[in-house]
């Protein structure tokens, strides 16, 4: 469990002190389910900071929106901390301007799962320390265990600990193991190739072309996307079987090498469409073939970005 | 399978070192195969071939320049890293990977391009056409296509 006072303290600082000009970070949302994204501007505000396991967006999304000279301060998460240092990378933000708070993190937890076994009038939920949720319902009082609910790429997680955090709350976590990773690619491709498209098939075609994976992702920040652009017209942007699976292939194409894993994809998606078995087959390719993984630190390019003579005895035909 | 498969050929300009076979690719390409004629095959979007995909083509052939002689020095490596990767993505959800041929193709050989292509084209014939990917309507049938 997270120490949140230790946090709000660290927080604080950092703003009565000056060392940045925001904190990004959380507070209780509308529901007790969604706790949102908030953007601290001076100390005082910090009081309503909040941080459990629902806190599911990644807020390295919230990077590109703010200008490059502006100092910021940001909670990362193992997956939020590689976002940053792929952003940092890709020149979105200079890493001094940033002060980067460490949470070691255990994963975060799937509301559908929740609403599933208790129902849509969730009245609160408390974390509790031997690793279960206590959720209250208006169906009654739920004590659910804690693994069991977690989103799908968070049981796969490799890195949860923050890897290049100016400050780190809380013990750090073993690491992941990649091979769980891979399972699932490896189940997945050796699926014949009907099968595989059927799938592909049956998950493109409950896309309503709302872009919310687009908005949820922090390595999508083009200003303007190729399905907006008009001339030339890249792909369909209608909700036609081309558009929707056009845009499902390229969105996670555009990823590759850059994708952290963070599945904020698909736990934005309103339609529960399943994408994550796309990055990861990406990511599981970049390990493989070019031992990279994204975000390790801010100074290794990414595959595609770099080209060396050696790969002349790989495409040999 | 009695339909002669479609395919599309992207060709880098450069790679064609032949006069009469650059000649043959401009001029005598046979009605099947619609050419796609690039600056380098770095100037290929994967865009580009997912288009081809969807808009029904059973063989996407791309043919460049031998590593270390393309003319921009390094665009074919770099294009090579990316297309190999998508047609491995498109694999995975269903358009099999014999379906994209690459071609390094060396300066110095004759006629390797009419070669290369036949024997993809047997190649496709037995796979039978790629109904799979694509889904685009086509022009002439109307509807929803913008």
């Amino acid at each position: 469990m997270l120490d949140l006072d230790a946090l709000m303290a660290e927080a604080k600082r950092v703003l009565d002190e000056g060392v940045v000009e925001m904190v990004i970070g959380f507070k209780a949302g509308d529901t007790p389910l969604h706790p949102q994204p908030a953007f601290f501007t001076s100390s005082e505000e910090i009081d309503q900071l909040a941080y459990n396991a629902l806190c599911q967006n990644n807020l390295a999304t919230y990077l590109t929106r703010f200008p490059k000279t502006q100092k910021i301060g940001m909670l990362v998460r193992g997956c939020e901390n590689r976002s940053v240092n792929a952003l940092v990378f890709e020149g979105q933000h200079p890493r001094e301007g940033l002060y980067l708070i460490g949470i070691p993190c255990e994963g975060i937890i799937d509301w559908r799962k929740i609403v599933e076994q208790t129902g849509e009038e969730v009245i609160s939920v408390v974390e509790q320390s031997d690793n279960t949720m206590l959720v209250e319902a208006r169906s009654g009082y739920f004590t659910l265990e804690k693994h069991s609910l977690l989103h799908e790429s968070c049981a796969r997680c490799i890195h949860p600990n923050p890897i290049s955090a100016d400050i780190v709350i809380g013990d750090l976590l073993p690491e992941g193991d990649p091979a769980l990773a891979r399972e699932q690619v490896a189940a997945f491709a050796d699926l014949p190739v009907e099968e595989r498209h059927a799938w592909f098939r049956q998950e493109a075609e409950r896309c309503i072309r709302c872009y919310a994976c687009r908005e949820a992702c922090p390595m999508c920040y083009c200003e303007e996307c190729f399905v907006d652009h008009i001339s030339p017209r890249w792909t369909e942007s209608g909700t036609t079987p081309a558009g929707m699976q056009g845009w499902h292939i390229v969105r996670a194409f555009h990823q590759t090498g850059r994708c952290t894993s963070c599945g904020a994809c698909e736990r934005a998606c309103p339609m529960d469409i399943k994408m994550t078995y796309l990055t990861e087959k990406l990511n599981d390719d970049m390990r493989r073939k070019y031992n990279f993984e994204v975000g390790l630190d801010a100074e290794t390019p990414t595959p595609f970005s770099t080209v060396t003579l050696d790969d002349k005895s790989r495409f040999v035909v | 399978m009695s339909e002669t498969p479609k395919l599309v050929l992207f060709q880098c300009q450069w790679c064609l070192f032949a006069p009469s076979d650059q000649e043959w690719v401009d001029t005598q390409l046979p009605e099947n195969i619609h050419l796609a004629k690039v600056p380098c095959t770095g100037r290929i979007n994967p865009l580009y071939l997912l288009n081809a995909v969807q808009g029904g083509a059973d063989g996407v052939m791309v043919s460049g320049c031998l590593p270390e002689q393309c003319h921009f020095k390094t665009g074919n490596i770099a294009a090579r890293r990316q297309l190999d990767e998508f047609s491995d993505f498109l694999n995975y959800i269903g358009y099999e990977k014999d379906r994209i041929r690459f071609l390094w193709l060396d300066l110095q050989d004759r006629g390797i391009i009419q070669k290369e292509l036949a024997a993809f084209e047997a190649q496709i014939t037995t796979l039978g056409p790629a109904q799979n990917l694509a889904t685009r309507v086509s022009e002439t049938a109307g509807g929803a296509n913008a």
